[in-house]
């Protein structure tokens, strides 16, 4: 078993009577690629803060590479790529990068950062002269010029379109390829899904589901429904395996829609399958239309699992 | 510490705290060197000022043989270092506090010393910047006819100087709020700079600021600067007397560098306790 790079035990944060961060226990290993998700003020950030020792926790403890993540000799194997840091206005992007690399005991050449960070053709601009998803690319740079083995991005694709995301998640994997452990936190599922090989659900403070994104999926694996019926919603919600119904209004560009009888309703079910809730309805005589059968998102099983009445 | 280093094919090693305080003090040179607000404010302006007000009286001599141009290359000078002082380390510092730029710096391995001992070093980079620009036109245009070895005693006193009032910028960029510290560093500097007769002769001051003059740890740097200058005749002659000798100036001036450590040092920790907090 490989020594865990990072390990937090029992890890809580309070502001006043506020409690941001509740005795959260995460251990990551060498080569990981972890998500950290949750809805705004789920407590990422302090979570993050807390584990570059950026900031005292409340209670518990922190260890990165068996060390002090507040000690210079852990803080030279560590980037991180914060929000809210400007850098200083006056100087070019490949001078603030040979900066920052001058602070790390190792360091990668200014052209191969520029080049992981899609900056080579801004290296002579000045920090005032670049767009916010230039910046963020820079900040990226600054991250990875010290060629760390852990990485932190914390929420790093907060103000980039979906193009640039695309881009930035592409050049996080090619640093990963590289062997690096790297903890990124996002509110955006899919970015989860498609970066990560293993996704912690932060919500309220607390881990609420720590798994690979197919065992996310997995557990609320299931279908949506969106059909046309005249079964009433107690009823759509009695049927076998239907976990949510939801009322549509009615789609008059939906196939078989436009013409419907005013009695029925367009209605989404999310279920656990397809078969049993419809085998239901056709044996109380029920009508069911313009059926389309989906598989389940992950943005939807998140909404489910974070939101007030989920199971815990 | 566990785990191997997984260094990436082109990583190579750095050279350490010094090239890391060396890289650091280029960058803050390069920084307010591109920054017009701050080079035309607290480099160019002190030495357009000493050529309006001190090349006119080229030719004028003080008994003891010092030129008058000379005593007011001293007093612009020292105008200079103090304003550099406290602007770099009182408003580009609270600046650079706001923008979360120190709060980045504090996540990599950098000793925040090699910031400050960086920003530091810029200051006294820019010092002999202006001191020389303004000796060069004071030779060239004003007939200063310094001796060198006075000169150099100067310049070394306007290094003290600059070393021992950068505290005092740092120290109103960790007590004051962020926003209020341009504004405080204005009414700071100017009275002070004012009172310590760096812009007229002390003895053409009204007599309520002459009699305040000595309370001001500036008017001490002044004279200090003036002493090295000059035979007491002459800074007598120039402008008013050196009250107190050298000690009393050179212990004024410490102690209340060391003061501005202190407060800045703990507006500091304050600081980094409530961001950590």
């Amino acid at each position: 078993m490989p020594a865990h790079v990072l390990e937090a035990l029992g890890l809580s944060r309070h502001f006043g009577d506020v409690v941001a961060v509740d005795s959260i226990d995460l251990q990551v290993g060498e080569g990981e690629v972890v998500a950290v998700l949750g809805p705004n003020g789920a407590g990422k950030t302090t979570t993050i803060e807390m584990l570059l020792g950026l900031r005292t926790p409340t209670s518990g403890t922190v260890r990165v590479f068996g060390g002090d993540p507040t000690s210079a000799a852990v803080r030279g194997r560590v980037g991180a790529m914060l929000q809210d840091t400007d850098a200083p206005d006056s100087l070019t992007v490949a001078e603030i990068v040979d900066l920052v690399a001058a602070y790390y005991p190792y360091r990668l050449a200014t052209e191969d950062v520029l080049e992981r960070a899609s900056l080579t053709g801004h290296r002579r601009r000045r920090v005032t002269q670049l767009s916010g998803g230039e910046r963020q690319r820079l900040s990226f740079a600054l991250a990875i010029v010290g060629d760390p083995d852990l990485l932190y991005l914390d929420e790093p694709t907060a103000s980039l379109d979906v193009g640039a995301r695309r881009a930035f998640w592409r050049q996080v994997q090619a640093f990963a390829a590289l062997g690096k452990t790297i903890l990124f936190s996002t509110h955006n599922l899919e970015e989860a899904d498609l970066v990560a090989e293993r996704v912690v659900i932060i919500d309220h403070g607390r881990i609420h589901s720590d798994s690979t994104p197919r065992e996310l999926k997995g557990l609320l694996a299931g279908r949506t429904l969106e059909l046309l019926t005249d079964a009433d919603e107690a009823e759509l919600a009695a049927l076998p395996g239907v976990r949510g119904v939801t009322l549509l209004p009615a789609d008059p560009v939906g196939p078989g829609a436009d013409a419907g009888p005013a009695d029925l309703r367009r209605v989404r079910l999310q279920a656990a399958d397809a078969t049993p809730p419809l085998r239901t309805l056709f044996a109380a005589g029920r009508r069911v239309e313009g059926l389309v059968v989906t598989e389940a998102t992950l943005e939807e099983a998140f909404v489910h699992l974070t939101s007030p009445e989920a199971p815990r | 510490m566990s785990g191997e280093r997984r260094l990436s094919p082109g990583a190579t090693r750095t050279r350490g705290v010094p090239a890391m305080l060396v890289t650091q003090v280029g960058s803050e040179v390069t920084r307010y060197r591109r920054m017009p607000e701050y080079f035309v404010g607290v480099v160019i302006l002190p030495v357009i000022l000493f050529a309006m007000f001190g090349l006119p009286n080229a030719g004028d001599v003080l008994p003891g043989g010092t030129t008058v141009v000379a005593m007011i290359f001293v007093s612009f000078a020292c105008y200079g270092v103090v304003s550099q002082a406290l602007f770099s380390f009182g408003a580009e510092l609270a600046a650079e506090r706001q923008k979360g730029w120190l709060r980045r710096l504090r996540a990599t391995p950098m000793p925040m010393t090699v910031y400050f001992a960086g920003k530091l070093a810029m200051n006294l980079v820019f010092t002999v910047t202006i001191a020389g620009a303004m000796a060069l036109l004071a030779q060239l245009l004003g007939d200063a006819d310094f001796g060198l070895g006075r000169l150099l005693r100067t310049a070394a006193v306007l290094l003290l100087g600059t070393v021992a009032f950068s505290p005092m910028g740092a120290a109103i960029a960790y007590l004051a709020r962020p926003k209020a510290v341009a504004t405080i560093v204005n009414l700071v500097f100017l009275p002070l700079s004012f009172a310590s007769g760096f812009f007229f002769p002390l003895r053409q001051l009204p007599q309520v600021l002459q009699d305040l003059a000595p309370w001001l740890p500036t008017y001490h740097f002044g004279q200090l600067a003036r002493d090295a200058m000059a035979p007491a005749a002459d800074v007598e002659a120039y402008g008013g007397g050196s009250s107190g000798g050298t000690a009393l100036h050179l212990a004024v001036v410490l102690g209340w560098a060391l003061v501005c450590v202190a407060a800045t040092v703990w507006g500091y920790r304050r600081e980094a306790a409530r961001e950590r907090s």
